[in-house]
């Protein structure tokens, strides 16, 4: 309506679907929808539309924003944004021009998040936390493999390049994760013998970790 | 706060079906199902058959009502359709046009 957030929520206007409520149909309206509930069908709205923890939706969903943090099967079309948060669960295609999945929320489907060329103007503020993370690992992949290469292996040169260079790179695949692991490396390194030993469990360690994390789209 | 609102600009075409207090302030149309009671709101609107427990209408109904409690029509309920219901409240000021079923 022409009233502004906050009323819609807070007072007599907002819309809640109980836990023990379950509408089968069609569901249309200009304001705020909290489902705690089961709604199936569809799903129109001017406003927000709120999935919460027991709220199940089994619709095509429409709506300006939506934040899930239950569970959603069904296509969801947003004009401003979508929020998949920690407890979220979704099987369907998201189209929205912000599309928030935060880690822990688990989905399957498509995203499309419209015209990327038309909007640059969000990019570089996204882009901007991720190069400081990727910074911090780079001095410390550089100490890494320089001394356990002289000291362990010193005979061997061809095969210290190849063991050094993965152990390099793989802290950039790692990305955010490599900075917990820095205190460990430099106790290794006060220890020069168990070095090698225990380089190559760490090498792998990074990219089993990278596969654990799920699809993260993060756009503030 | 647990309780369901179906707000001002809703509109739901379809079945509702619950163990909890529904408040209608919107538009329903279709079926309700419920275990407890349905409140109609004044700005409430509802062309549907109702089956619950209690009904209070203060805005329009258009369907029939099964109740296994009590039906209430306040003074500005609207109200057309048949009410079977075991306790039937119609208030000064009410518009009811149907039939009126206190078999118990």
């Amino acid at each position: 309506m022409a009233t502004a957030h906050t009323p819609a929520t807070s007072s007599d206007s907002a819309t809640i679907i109980g836990e023990s409520v379950h509408i089968r149909g069609q569901l249309s309206g200009g304001e705020d929808l909290h489902v705690l509930g089961r709604v199936e069908g569809r799903v129109d709205l001017e406003r927000t539309l709120v999935v919460a923890q027991s709220g199940i939706v089994k619709a095509e969903v429409s709506v300006k924003n939506a934040v899930i943090s239950g569970v959603v099967v069904g296509n969801v079309h947003a004009s401003e944004s979508v929020e998949l948060t920690r407890e979220g669960r979704m099987v369907g295609d998201i189209f929205a021009p912000r599309i928030i999945i935060v880690d822990g929320a688990s989905f399957r489907g498509n995203v499309d998040m419209g015209d990327i060329a038309n909007m640059p103007a969000r990019k570089p503020s996204a882009e901007r936390p991720r190069p400081t993370p990727m910074a911090r690992p780079q001095p410390v992949a550089a100490a890494v493999p320089a001394r356990p290469a002289v000291t362990a292996k010193p005979g061997a040169k061809p095969a210290a390049a190849p063991a050094a260079s993965p152990a390099g790179r793989a802290p950039d695949k790692g990305g955010d994760k490599a900075p917990e692991r820095a205190p460990e490396r430099a106790a290794e390194q006060q220890k020069p013998a168990p070095v090698t030993p225990l380089e190559p469990p760490a090498a792998k360690g990074l990219p089993q970790k990278a596969q654990k994390t799920r699809v993260i789209v993060k756009r503030r | 706060m647990a309780n369901t609102v179906i707000g001002n600009t809703i509109v739901i075409d379809g079945e509702i079906s619950g163990d909890e207090d529904l408040t209608i302030r919107g538009t329903v149309k279709g079926k309700i199902a419920l275990s407890a009671s349905l409140i109609v709101e004044n700005s409430g609107t509802v062309e549907a058959d109702i089956e619950t427990k209690n009904v209070e209408v203060s805005g329009n109904v258009t369907g029939n009502i099964t109740s296994t409690e009590r039906v209430e029509l306040k003074s500005d309920g609207r109200m057309v359709g048949d009410i079977k219901a075991p306790r039937i409240l119609i208030a000064d000021g009410a518009v009811f046009k149907g039939n009126v079923d206190m078999e118990r």
